[in-house]
């Protein structure tokens, strides 16, 4: 795979340096690293990452597998892509912050909050994104299992105005 | 002096979009600011969940008025990417001609914005004025002004003619023209260089940690665009320059937008005269194999990054967008502490704001069941007339 010289690099760097914590890595393509990580490492991993060049956390992508929730971290030198993959068991959803390394990324761990109801250890206190102040706290529209139709039929739109 | 903590918006006049900032002030000068959103969210992520690719096109294309091509493109070459699509090379060149038009489209608006938030409407004015040669240019190619539509998946809806080409090409002359004189304004004009000058500072250093994309952090001395830095669609095939500047004020900003016009310009041209021949598109079929991508773009106000899962069905997975202004946020709370109160709009509205405009009617004749496009000239005839049965007559003045 000399075609990927570099790619195979980064990625055999991050296997030697967290060996264990890190699984499936993968080389997509030119420019793509793909793997998954052990969420409680991340914070430690993606400063590793910044300090190698890698200084733009793009954004963060947070999922519904079913069983687990998680979050892709799309991390660049803005010519590669190292994506980290973090699981975390759908009874008790918690990644800690990475806020300590990218201040940038308090909107997307917000996301992942009030979307996914990933609870993100090590926020600061502030209002809620992106959701309504007024949207039921225990409801998470990106999960699989919700609904947009359930929801409406138990809250219909704007009650205020229905006479 | 006591603090005292102010709104500004989610109704305020830097933006025509609802945002909150809270603002700390001590006098006139603010010493923290927090930004709030959120009053737009639309669901979209999940609502595409719910549709096929090709409808997606459509949802996607509408997350933003002026970004419309950026986010279809960006959505596009992941679901090629995913289904093993090779793309016509004339469809890509198509696609690299609409994104310089959209640049230009959107640098115009912003140079307008800018300078009516300095107080110099007469540039707002002008631009705006300008602005239509380029919007002549997309509605004359794809039959639309804002929202284009011309990509689809596996290629591009329409191909251009020699008629068009001769068309979108005299009115970029006209705009190059209109261009060198804006430079020279922001370059030499001292109003506006004491304007902008000083005015939201953002360090390099910031920029980066707090992830500044686009013109922003352009203009903070950090090189970085997507199509040097990871070319897409036929990006490595042209020749235009990376445009920084290292002042890292608002200024610097609008000499980054300027510049880049020219750049683009120059890129449209080189399209144009060298366009492939061949297909306009390719047949993709409906259902995309099970996979992940994830492809970045370089959008007018910054990097675009969409990630794309795919699970065997014509409906994806899960599709996540995030658009540039989102990624520059962090840094306007930034620029914003130390500096005043007045410079409050000029400093949000330098990372760009968005608007979509249209300037027709439809008119639907319920009793005879016809519709009737009114375009510009009818509509002025229409209102002059108006006016004389009411005892005013325009047309003399």
């Amino acid at each position: 795979m000399s075609e990927f010289a570099r790619e195979e690099k980064v990625k055999a760097d991050i296997e030697a340096k967290f060996a264990g914590a890190v699984t499936n890595a993968s080389v997509q393509r030119k420019n793509r690293v793909w793997l998954e990580l052990e969420p409680s490492r991340l914070p430690e991993l993606l400063a590793w990452l910044k300090a190698a060049g890698f200084d733009h956390l793009a954004t963060v992508t947070g999922f519904d597998e079913g069983e687990n929730l998680g979050a892709h971290y799309h991390m660049t030198d803005t010519k590669m892509l190292v994506n980290v993959k973090v699981k975390t068991p759908r009874t008790n959803p918690v990644l800690p912050s990475v806020l300590k390394v990218f201040p940038g990324a308090l909107s997307y761990e917000l996301e992942l909050q009030d979307m996914l109801g990933i609870k993100v250890e090590g926020l600061p206190p502030g209002r809620r994104y992106p959701l309504d102040d007024d949207f039921p706290t225990d409801q998470y529209p990106l999960r699989k299992d919700w609904k947009v139709e359930e929801y409406l039929a138990k809250n219909p739109l704007f009650p205020t105005e229905a006479k | 002096m006591s603090k005292i903590t102010i709104p500004l918006g989610p109704q305020h006049p830097a933006l025509k979009e609802p945002e909150n900032f809270m603002l700390v002030l001590e006098g006139e000068q603010i010493t923290g600011a927090t930004v709030n959103l959120g009053y737009n969210h639309r669901g979209m992520e999940k609502a595409a969940e719910n549709r096929t690719y090709i409808q997606n096109l459509y949802l996607i294309e509408r997350v933003c008025g002026i970004c419309s091509h950026s986010h279809t493109t960006t959505y596009i070459t992941n679901v090629e990417e995913l289904a093993k699509c090779e793309t016509p090379k004339r469809a890509l060149a198509i696609r690299t001609l609409f994104a310089e038009l959209e640049r230009v489209h959107s640098h115009l608006l912003w140079l307008g914005v800018a300078g009516y938030e300095m107080g110099f409407e007469t540039l707002f004015m002008y631009t705006w004025r300008d602005r239509e040669q380029v919007l002549d240019c997309l509605e004359m190619l794809s039959g639309n002004r804002v929202h284009y539509s011309i990509n689809t998946i596996g290629g591009v809806r329409r191909d251009i003619s020699a008629e068009q080409k001769a068309g979108v090409i005299k009115r970029i002359d006209y705009l190059i023209e209109r261009t060198n004189y804006y430079i020279k304004l922001a370059l030499e004009e001292p109003t506006v260089a004491a304007r902008t000058a000083n005015v939201g500072k953002l360090p390099p250093e910031v920029a980066i940690e707090r992830g500044a994309v686009g013109p922003t952090a352009r203009a903070s001395g950090i090189a970085r665009d997507v199509r040097k830095d990871e070319p897409y669609l036929i990006y490595n095939e042209l020749d235009f320059k990376l445009i920084t500047h290292n002042t890292n004020d608002v200024f610097g900003r609008l000499v980054v937008r300027a510049l880049e016009l020219v750049e683009s310009y120059k890129m449209i041209k080189e399209v144009l005269n060298n366009l492939p021949e061949g297909p306009i598109a390719v047949k993709v079929p409906m259902r995309i194999a099970p996979g992940e991508c994830v492809n970045h773009y370089e959008a007018p106000r910054g990097e675009d990054i969409h990630y794309l899962k795919a699970n065997g069905t014509d409906k994806p997975e899960r599709l996540k967008v995030r658009a540039p202004t989102l990624a520059n946020l962090q840094s306007v709370a930034y620029m914003m502490e130390g500096g005043w109160l007045a410079d409050v709009p000029l400093v949000i509205a330098a990372i760009d704001p968005c608007m979509s405009c249209t300037d027709r009617a439809v008119v639907w004749d319920p009793k005879k069941g016809r519709k009737q496009v009114y375009g510009w000239e009818e509509l002025r005839k229409l209102s002059i007339e108006q006016y004389k049965r009411r005892g005013v007559d325009f047309t003399r003045l």
